[in-house]
């Protein structure tokens, strides 16, 4: 799982445009990194498009932090498994 | 690139291959409708000799529908110079996504419904529902109009412009029409409701077509092509607000 945490703070990195080291895992990426809310949006199309999780767009209004993602990536994985 | 394709997603949440009813539209036409003719001969009378408006640019309007009008927006009086300046047989095509804070008040309803085709959307919580709709706007031939800074400026200054249109454009294939009113916000700022005698220039620029930004979906980031039509449109209503306001 934590190579997964891995690819999600890379991933994330990429999208927001920012150094990865830079990105505090509860940093509210929203008012901290000035990421607005259609690249929020972004970011589940990666993990869409990444791991092949179909996030629904209500589970944007849970994610605030890198945390938050990894924590809704793996409840969408055991979710896709089960 | 990690987020290639990324669009896939995006056309998922905004249900872009869902069928359209052809009477979907049908919810937003009023009664109040038989009153717009007379409604807009008051208009062109205020326009003429109270507001002194001038329009410029209608030769930049696509002939064929659908397309997306996109104006700056300083005034509750910037919908319906715009509605004015394109004339009644576009006007009636025409959808306008109105926010419910403005849409729920009596006046302002009854006003808007008189005057334009309104979808009443809450541009906070209901983002998604609001492109959705305007999706099927576009599917059915019509022309929407969307305000790209989401929201009314308080200063009368641009504010920054959201995403939201670019990736309407892009995913739906619609041309993009920039619009700049100017002299609206002198007129009636926000918060007045009575007009002061002014000079309003509507400018409509050339419109922005999307084949370009569509081939770069199989490549780049989807939420970096929407920015950068975004960033297009912006522009192009700053290079009308330049000649606008040296007029």
């Amino acid at each position: 799982m934590a190579e997964i945490e891995q690819e999600i703070r890379s991933m994330v990195a990429k999208i927001i445009k920012r150094d990865e080291k830079s990105i505090e895992p509860g940093a509210n990426i929203f008012t901290e990194y000035g990421v607005d809310s259609l690249l929020g949006v972004e970011i589940l199309a990666g993990l869409d498009k990444k791991y092949g999780l179909d996030v629904p767009e209500q589970k944007l209004r849970e994610i605030k932090t890198l945390n938050d993602i990894v924590r809704i990536t793996k409840e969408q994985m055991s979710k896709k498994a089960g | 690139m990690m987020s290639q394709g990324t669009s896939v997603y995006w056309r998922k949440l905004i249900r872009i291959d869902d069928p359209v009813q052809e009477n979907y539209l049908k919810e937003f036409k009023s009664p109040l409708e038989i009153f717009r003719p007379f409604f807009y001969f008051i208009i062109n009378l205020i326009c003429k000799f109270y507001l002194n408006i001038r329009v410029f640019g209608l030769e930049n309007i696509p002939k064929d529908l659908p397309y997306i009008i996109a104006p700056n927006h300083v005034s509750a009086l910037d919908q319906t110079m715009v509605s004015y300046a394109i004339g009644s047989k576009r006007r009636n095509q025409m959808y306008t996504l109105a926010v419910k804070h403005f849409y729920d008040r009596f006046f302002p309803r009854i006003f808007m419904k008189i005057a334009a085709n309104v979808m009443r959307i809450d541009s906070e919580k209901d983002f998604f529902p609001a492109i959705r709709a305007a999706v099927k706007v576009i599917k059915l031939g019509k022309m929407i109009y969307i305000n790209p800074e989401g929201t009314r400026s308080e200063t009368g200054e641009l504010l920054p412009f959201r995403a939201g249109v670019g990736m309407l454009a892009v995913e739906t294939g619609a041309p993009i029409v920039p619009v700049h009113i100017h002299g609206t916000y002198q007129s009636m700022p926000p918060g007045k409701i009575f007009p002061k005698p002014s000079n309003v220039t509507v400018s409509f620029g050339e419109p922005i077509y999307m084949d370009g930004y569509i081939k770069r979906k199989q490549n780049e980031m989807a939420y970096d092509i929407y920015k950068s039509v975004t960033d297009e449109l912006l522009k192009r209503i700053l290079s009308l607000k330049v000649r606008n306001e040296n007029l």
